[in-house]
């Protein structure tokens, strides 16, 4: 049985902040089944459903409505939510977050030419977002409190060509430029910054997703920003297992770390499916996550945490890839720009796990594929 | 249906495709072990040229999210795409690489 508490059927999340608000009313990205598609599998799929209770004693979830559920194995796969503004004004009409297809629906319902559109926050989502209003014609201001954009999952360098795409669309960048409130005025909403007051019709709020751990948490399963999950996503508690997003995973080092990429929820939860059969297939795939904006596609392989050393390999088509060097010259991480023909040659490069000469990475002669054969 | 010129047979490389566009329709001719096999250039998960792709052992991959597609059969592989590629007969005449569609 799947339980969920939308009633849209199960879809992709990542045309929601692209395809879906450039217009597309059912990008083929979606990936969304038929109800019939589910029963094929003997699938029972509740949607619409949520479920408020777990008891774990007397092995059943409660729903909303009371209904209880038993079950012989538990799979907790509730992902994340949007943060949310915090202050009173989240709840205006004009204050909004993306997380949902509905969400998605909403946002473009408002984007329009000329809307005066604020992106508090320059993750992945608030750029996308921004990228997708700028093209439908919206005034962009982006307000970031860092002083570069995807600080948390790129190189500077890497930042400052992002925002040389969003510049060139007249998106308004406003880095390390902390939001410190936000009124609503009859006509506007008002957003004080440092410097200036900064008047739009609509805000969107992209400042990271929270787990939803609660369910977990109540009933006394080990969680620390996400459901603490072995290799194999059993958690503390005997036959509960956490998958996808809301799961924070050991790692061969021994730290636990939680993925909000497309990848976890595609591809952990089959090692959920062996474990919960009896059969060991620890989760062990190198991370990965992709973002496109404007024309450009943006893939990040591996840990890009500090301590790595950047190079950076570019030809004359501007396809770009930076490496990611530890001190003993080990190739920890990497990012393609409108190269995706070389995620798999450069995966299978960090996987190697072998110092590689700095001339040997740089050497446009040399491809990656090449010089993971040598 | 009507055979149209790709390219000569000596023009090709492994795992380098060529694309002719056919009407509306780009195609992908890749040279394997055996032969010479035509898809579709377009992914069937969003939208992105296929032979801008990694290609080894007769499998091609999207460069856009990394789908991968059999070359000889135009199956889907790997996930995000599920739908399989269009696949187009192919065959050498006088040296020239043709395509039929
Ligand atoms: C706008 C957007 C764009 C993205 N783009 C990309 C991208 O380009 N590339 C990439 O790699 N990743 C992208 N991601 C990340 C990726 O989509 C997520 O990491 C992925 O959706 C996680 O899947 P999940 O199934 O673990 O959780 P979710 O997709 O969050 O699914 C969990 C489901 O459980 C439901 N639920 C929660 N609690 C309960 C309850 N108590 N009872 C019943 N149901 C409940 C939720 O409503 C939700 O439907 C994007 C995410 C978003 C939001
Ligand atoms: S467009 Fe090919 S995998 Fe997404």
């Amino acid at each position: 049985m799947l339980v969920g508490n939308e009633t849209d059927l199960p879809y992709d999340r990542p045309p929601l902040s692209k395809e879906i608000l450039l217009g597309e009313e059912q990008p083929r990205g979606l990936m969304q089944r038929s109800h019939d598609a589910f029963a094929a599998q003997r699938i029972d799929l509740r949607l619409g459903t949520h479920i408020a209770r777990l008891n774990a004693t007397a092995a059943h979830v409660e729903t909303q409505t009371g209904d209880l559920i038993p079950y012989d194995s538990l799979v907790i796969a509730t992902g994340a939510r949007a943060r949310t503004l915090p202050l009173p004004i989240a709840s205006d009409p004009r204050v909004l977050t993306l997380r949902s297809l509905a969400d998605a629906r909403a946002l473009r319902g408002h984007l329009r030419l000329g809307l005066r559109l604020a992106v508090m926050g320059a993750g992945l989502i608030g750029l996308e977002v921004a990228a997708a209003a700028a093209r439908q014609g919206c005034l962009v201001t982006v307000l970031e409190l860092a002083d570069r954009v995807m600080a948390r999952c790129v190189p500077s360098r890497i930042s400052a060509r992002i925002e040389s795409w969003h510049r060139a669309a007249d998106v308004q960048l406003r880095l390390s430029c902390p939001v410190r409130d936000v009124r609503a005025e009859r006509d506007c909403l008002r957003i004080a910054t440092d410097t200036d007051d900064i008047e739009v019709d609509l805000l969107l709020v992209a400042i990271g997703a929270v787990p939803n751990t609660e369910l977990a948490q109540e009933t006394g399963v080990a969680v620390q920003d996400g459901i603490l999950a072995d290799e194999c996503g059993r958690t503390s508690a005997p036959s509960i297992f956490a998958a996808g997003e809301v799961a924070r995973i050991l790692q061969p080092s021994g730290h636990y770390k939680r993925f909000e990429t497309w990848q976890v929820a595609q591809y952990q939860p089959i090692s959920v499916a062996h474990a919960i059969c009896g059969v060991d297939k620890p989760y062990l795939d190198l991370p990965w996550h992709w973002t496109d904006q404007y024309k450009h596609n943006v893939q990040i392989i591996g840990d890009c945490g500090l301590g790595l050393e950047w190079l950076e390999r570019e030809d004359a088509e501007g396809r770009l890839a930076a490496l990611g060097v530890d001190p003993d010259g080990r190739l920890q991480a990497a990012i393609l720009i409108d190269n995706g023909r070389e995620v798999t040659p450069l995966r299978r490069l960090i996987m190697a796990n072998r110092p590689i000469p700095r001339e040997r990475l740089l050497d446009a002669a040399l491809s990656f594929k090449q010089l993971h054969v040598a | 249906m009507a055979w149209h010129d790709v390219a000569s047979v000596d023009e090709f490389e492994v795992d380098a495709p060529k694309v002719v566009q056919v009407g509306e329709v780009p195609i992908a001719v890749f040279q394997l072990d055996n032969g010479f096999f035509a898809i579709s250039d377009v992914c069937t998960h969003e939208y992105a040229r296929l032979s801008e792709g990694f290609c080894e052992d007769g499998k091609v991959e999207c460069p856009l999210h990394q789908a991968c597609f059999d070359i000889r059969t135009g199956k889907a592989l790997d996930e995000p795409a599920e739908v399989d590629v269009a696949t187009y007969p192919t065959r050498v005449d006088r040296g020239i690489v043709q395509v039929d569609l």
